[in-house]
């Protein structure tokens, strides 16, 4: 058999197309789509239009004070007001981080929920989180909140063998109960189908929610339930062509376009168990769910949950605008829960001490040439972190001339050239030669450069 | 400056900083693959030579020379 392919001639150019529509070095890297997206449900292909999220109504939400806080020792009171203002801040005046929720069971965390409040930020809303039992509503309404929400357990590994119902009925017939209070409550329920990824869809969940807009259509619009879904072990897959439950298509598919939950009244939660954590909050965000549920740092149960800041950067990517966000504050974020003790490792995406740090010398110089070869995009700009070369036995001296270039500060012209720097570039080469195995320190250089460049020195620092 | 005492300079400044014998060096050795330059020393060769005869070369454009003729031509050139 012959195959036959298409054939690509050369496209010869002199000078370079760097595709700046999509990689604009202003902004992170544009997400263009040049069709819809095709999922097949119950055998029929459906479309999705992603071009739609330009004006579609996506947000983030936030639970770094609930699922976040179940990670780790409880924050101070302090410490949290620090960071709902610094939220606020970055998601900026048109409300990209939404909402917060709180736990309201002790007096600390009404505490910390009423001095969030007196600090006048009209975004993220404070919203609550109380277990799925009627009496609690009394915090919700006690601390003035419109929104709560609820665990609504939905697999059956929760329904039977967590909860011990004796059946789905009794167990749904239960959670409505609770929806119930909350419409008389005057707070908008939010029913968090906990496991929904390894839920009977057909027959717990889309009955459940069904059930739960026919009781919205009876109550203010104002109340109308959210829906929150829930990949509580991560098994949820963006993939098109999975079957459900575990496919995130078809999921909000079914509620969405079936069951008739808007899609802002959606909302995706996951997990990280499978390292899909990311992509299946943006795919939930591409098939019409419209929030995305996140922490800061991606801090949260186990594996933890969505990280804030990756969903700040995709919703600049899809968006193509800042709207507002005021991204630098990512980077005072993490400084700031460095300082309270919470661990970023090092290569972490966006906020690490070396994630645009280069260790070797043919990628510094390429930095050297033009920082976008090997930055991402402009990180000085929009994190206020320039990109840097970390020096070993790789980085050559390449590497020493852009380590020293940007110690002095110096850009364009006024850089200094490789061959000035020799004598450092031969320090650090030495230094392996003799059998060193690790990376040389910012002070360890400042002292070299002291010494073997002192008229450097003397102009610059002096 | 004579292209011979260029030529007489450039071996000095080669044997000086690769720490080679004057007679392995030779217009058409390689600095790389016969006399061993590794990538510091080559940075190390073009300071040398900027040190010796007093001038400041482009830096890529020294960087890209090769063989001890070369070097030689490059930097009669730059002297002119």
């Amino acid at each position: 058999m012959t195959e036959k392919y298409n054939s690509h001639p050369l496209v010869d150019a002199t000078e370079p197309n760097l595709l700046e529509d999509t990689f604009d070095y202003g902004l992170p890297p544009l997400i263009r789509f040049d069709g819809p997206m095709i999922e097949h449900v119950d055998g029929k292909p459906v479309e999705f239009d992603p071009g739609a999220l330009k004006t579609r109504p996506i947000v983030i939400t936030d639970t770094t004070f609930r699922d976040g806080q179940q990670a780790r020792p409880p924050y101070a009171v302090d410490q949290m007001v620090r960071i709902y203002d610094l939220l606020a801040k970055l998601g900026g005046p048109r409300g990209v981080i939404r909402q917060t929720e709180f736990f309201l069971y002790t007096a600390n965390d009404r505490e910390t929920l009423d001095r969030c409040r007196e600090l006048g930020h009209k975004y993220p809303e404070c919203t609550g989180w109380i277990r799925a039992v009627k009496g609690d509503f009394r915090l919700v309404k006690e601390a003035q909140l419109a929104e709560s929400g609820m665990l609504t357990s939905c697999s059956d590994y929760h329904i039977f063998q967590k909860l011990k119902f004796k059946s789905r009925r009794e167990c749904m017939d239960s959670y409505c109960e609770v929806v119930d209070a909350a419409f008389e409550a005057g707070v908008r329920p939010r029913c968090h189908l906990e496991d929904v990824t390894r839920a009977d869809i057909d027959g717990f969940v889309l009955p459940f929610v069904e059930r739960l807009m026919r009781m919205s259509e009876q109550a203010p619009e104002y109340l109308a339930a959210k829906v929150r879904l829930c990949d509580t072990m991560g098994f949820g897959v963006s993939f098109p062509g999975v079957e459900l439950p575990r496919s995130i298509p078809k999921l909000i598919y079914k509620l969405n376009r079936e069951v008739g939950v808007p899609g802002d009244r959606l909302e995706w939660h996951g997990h990280n168990d499978f390292h899909k954590v990311h992509t299946n909050a943006a795919a939930a965000w591409l098939y019409g769910c419209d929030a995305v549920n996140t922490t800061l740092f991606g801090f949260g149960e186990r594996t933890g949950n969505p990280p804030l800041e990756a969903a700040i950067i995709e919703y600049i990517s899809l968006k193509g605008d800042l709207c507002g966000i005021n991204t630098e504050i990512i980077t005072e974020l993490a400084d700031y829960m460095r300082s309270i003790g919470l661990p970023i490792p090092d290569h972490y995406p966006l906020v690490g001490k070396a994630f645009n740090t280069t260790r070797a010398g043919i990628h510094a110089g390429g930095l050297r040439q033009d920082e976008r070869i090997y930055n991402i995009f402009d990180t000085t700009k929009l994190l206020g972190r320039p990109p840097r070369v970390s020096l070993t036995d790789k980085s050559g001296a390449d590497g020493v001339a852009h380590w020293v270039n940007e110690f002095f500060g110096l850009t364009g012209d006024d850089r200094i050239s490789m061959i000035k720097c020799h004598k450092v570039a031969r320090w650090v080469t030495d230094q392996y030669k003799e059998g060193r195995m690790t990376a040389i320190s910012d002070e360890e250089l400042e002292q070299q450069v002291k010494e073997l460049m002192p008229e450097y020195w003397e102009k610059y620092k002096g | 400056m004579e292209r011979s005492q260029v030529e007489q300079r450039v071996v000095k400044v080669t044997c000086q900083v690769l720490g080679v014998d004057a007679a392995m060096v030779q217009p058409d050795s390689h600095f790389v693959f016969d006399l061993g330059a590794e990538s510091t020393q080559s940075v190390e060769l073009v300071a040398a030579f900027d040190g010796e005869f007093d001038i400041e070369m482009d830096e890529d454009a020294a960087l890209q020379v090769e063989t001890v003729g070369a070097a030689v031509e490059f930097i009669t050139a730059s002297l002119a």
